[in-house]
């Protein structure tokens, strides 16, 4: 057997296994929801679209409800981290000033902090400020959470976006907020999509924080909604989890799906020579 | 627009050291003339075209448009680059990849708030003198450097800037488009008649295009002058070094009276000097073109061997030892060895003198 052939067998096989290996919960997933037995290896195979229809269609589970939270809190916190992070970028890369590297590492430092060891003082602030169970009690600490990430992303985007195009907008006539966004913001558009993207799916699995700072379904978000799923009688709905995991997947893979067009890089081509 | 530079200074600070990159730059340039920035990388020259640009402010001195004072190292006295009302053109372009050709030219006009139609017709007037109107639905990525290097003209020119500036243009695009190009934006600024200030390394560049070059070197501006007395009366060492191709001889001598005349004694021979002003025996910098060697039979020339030569079409260009010293010496080709011996002299009246 030649050597190349055997590289390909190789690749193929790791590639196979890589995949499996990550898929296999999903299928089992999607395999328990359309089934009327959960335990379906021991007790057959029976399909039914039952699970689907409680989840979507009963309003004592309540899962349209957290996702729409979900969606509503992690659309707009991913939408404000992405601003704030886009012009904390915007100040790092192209502004003189001094210890930028250790403003970088001291927002890195911050994002270190476990989450368990906030949660109890950050439970206290919120019932203080008579947040409890709604959105922003949600939303805030999202921000504060994924902005160290987000900021490191957009500041490596930015950073790659030749000074030049800043010069030529500001000779352009152009002052700081519209090189901002009508320059340097369009050209780093890849780059902030998929900052964005990172924000949504942070906040949309986000788990402790939901866990401890709501309380019902006003806005208890989908991670803590779905593991609070109960039967009428205290048992454990697995049809019922695995289909709401299931429609759950749906937001993420359509919004990866629309954004992979815009998350390609290459964009800056033909700004300037290369 | 005449532009006056007065004791311009700009000092870089860093947490390590500072670097007083333009130490005292003072010179004027004319209403509509074509002003080139000439000098070695590193000389600050650049760092001078942003200064007049207005996106850096000079750390002293002052920088007047017209009567107008537009920059000092009071900063509350810098204009921005918009209300001095100047247009660039980057060596790498630097056009905005996401718009299309027409949106680049327009977009000093949009965010001026030009009326739609004035604006237009604009767009399309400038597209058209740089010969692009067919390219302007096109996105700059679809574009060859030499048409991205248009577009950026184009873009420079649309407002009527009282200014304009060039950042080493030319210098992304390859040999014959370069030339191609530098007689073009030569016609194109005197047609427009917009003071123009361009910077350059390429001495080529800065003879042909500039009515005058000033010659930028550690922090001082060296000579400004025509492109041809650069040339033929060089101010200093420095000058005549930089200026010219192939570079001029250089090398260290003494000028003495001999009867009516003076000689520069070299190791074993002399060289002849039909009129001097300055002090003899003092010691002072000789410079001699290549181009201003000849070869010679009679008695009054250097004697020296051929080490090797270049033949550059019609002429050759030897490279000669001589009284222990190398000199390079361009004469009509000829049927040349190395290692033949060969004697040679300057024309008498093409030696410069430079002071230390």
């Amino acid at each position: 057997m030649s050597e190349e052939r055997a590289k390909s067998i190789l690749t193929g096989l790791t590639v196979t296994f890589m995949v499996l290996f990550s898929l296999i919960p999903f299928i089992y997933m999607v395999l328990v929801s359309f089934n009327v037995n959960p335990d379906f290896l021991d007790r057959g195979w029976l399909f039914t679209f039952a699970h689907y229809k409680d989840v979507l269609t009963e309003e004592s589970l309540h899962f349209i409800d957290y996702l729409k939270n979900s969606i509503v809190v992690s659309a707009v916190s991913a939408v404000f981290t992405v601003f704030i992070a886009s012009l904390c970028a915007y100040a790092l890369t192209r502004l003189e000033m001094k210890g930028k590297a250790f403003i970088l590492f001291l927002v890195l430092a911050v994002s270190m902090f476990p989450q368990v060891s906030m949660i109890a003082y950050l439970f206290k602030i919120m019932v203080s400020l008579g947040l409890i169970n709604t959105y922003p009690a949600l939303i805030m600490p999202y921000i504060a959470w994924t902005l160290p990430l987000s900021l490191w992303i957009l500041v490596s985007y930015f950073a790659q976006i030749p000074k030049e195009l800043d010069k030529a907008a500001i000779v352009d006539g152009c002052n700081e907020f519209q090189t901002l966004f009508k320059v340097v913001f369009p050209v780093a558009l890849p780059g902030v999509f998929s900052t964005t993207l990172l924000a949504f799916i942070f906040a949309f699995n986000e788990f402790i924080f939901a866990l401890i700072l709501t309380t019902d379904y006003h806005s208890r978000t989908i991670p803590v909604g779905i593991a609070m799923f109960e039967g009428l009688h205290g048992q454990v709905p697995w049809g019922q989890i695995m289909a709401a995991s299931a429609i759950t997947m749906l937001p993420i893979l359509a919004m990866t799906l629309i954004f992979q067009k815009h998350i390609i890089g290459g964009l800056t081509k033909g700004a300037v020579k290369g | 627009m005449k532009i006056k530079l007065e004791n311009i200074q700009k000092e870089y600070r860093t947490i390590k050291r500072n670097v007083l990159v333009l130490k005292d730059i003072n010179f004027e340039m004319n209403e509509g003339e074509f002003f080139v920035l000439l000098g070695p990388s590193g000389c600050g020259k650049s760092t001078l075209l942003n200064i007049i640009a207005g996106l850096e402010n000079p750390t002293g001195g002052r920088l007047f448009f017209g009567d107008k004072l537009v920059a000092s190292e009071n900063k509350r006295e810098c204009l921005t680059p918009r209300e001095r009302n100047v247009a660039m053109v980057f060596q790498n372009y630097a056009l905005y990849p996401h718009m299309t050709v027409y949106e680049n030219i327009a977009f000093p006009l949009r965010i001026a708030k030009t009326d739609e139609n004035l604006m237009d017709e604009q767009v399309r007037k400038s597209a058209e003198i740089l010969n692009i109107t067919r390219h302007i639905n096109s996105k700059p990525s679809e574009l060859s450097g030499g048409e991205r290097q248009r577009v950026a003209i184009a873009r420079a020119i649309v407002r009527k800037p009282a200014v304009l500036l060039f950042d080493e243009p030319l210098s992304n695009l390859d040999a014959q488009l370069r030339t191609a190009t530098r007689i073009e934006l030569k016609k194109l600024q005197r047609e427009l008649g917009i003071t123009t200030v361009y910077v350059t390394h390429d001495q080529i560049e800065a003879m042909t295009l500039g009515d005058r070059v000033a010659v930028l070197k550690d922090g001082y501006a060296q000579q400004i002058d025509t492109a041809i007395n650069l040339y033929e009366k060089p101010a200093n060492k420095f000058v005549a070094h930089f200026i010219g191709f192939p570079p001029m001889n250089l090398f260290r001598g003494r000028v003495e009276k001999e009867g009516n005349a003076f000689c520069v004694p070299l190791k074993e021979e002399k060289i002849f000097v039909d009129d001097f002003t300055l002090q003899t025996g003092k010691e002072y910098w000789i410079g001699i073109r290549p181009s201003d060697m000849e070869l010679t039979q009679g008695e009054k020339g250097l004697s020296g061997c051929i080490d090797t030569f270049e033949l550059l079409g019609k002429d050759a260009l030897l490279y000669v030892s001589s009284n222990g010293m190398e000199f390079s010496v361009l004469v009509p080709k000829q049927d040349f060895k190395a290692g033949q011996k060969i004697k040679f002299k300057p024309k008498s009246d093409k030696i410069h003198f430079f002071e230390n």
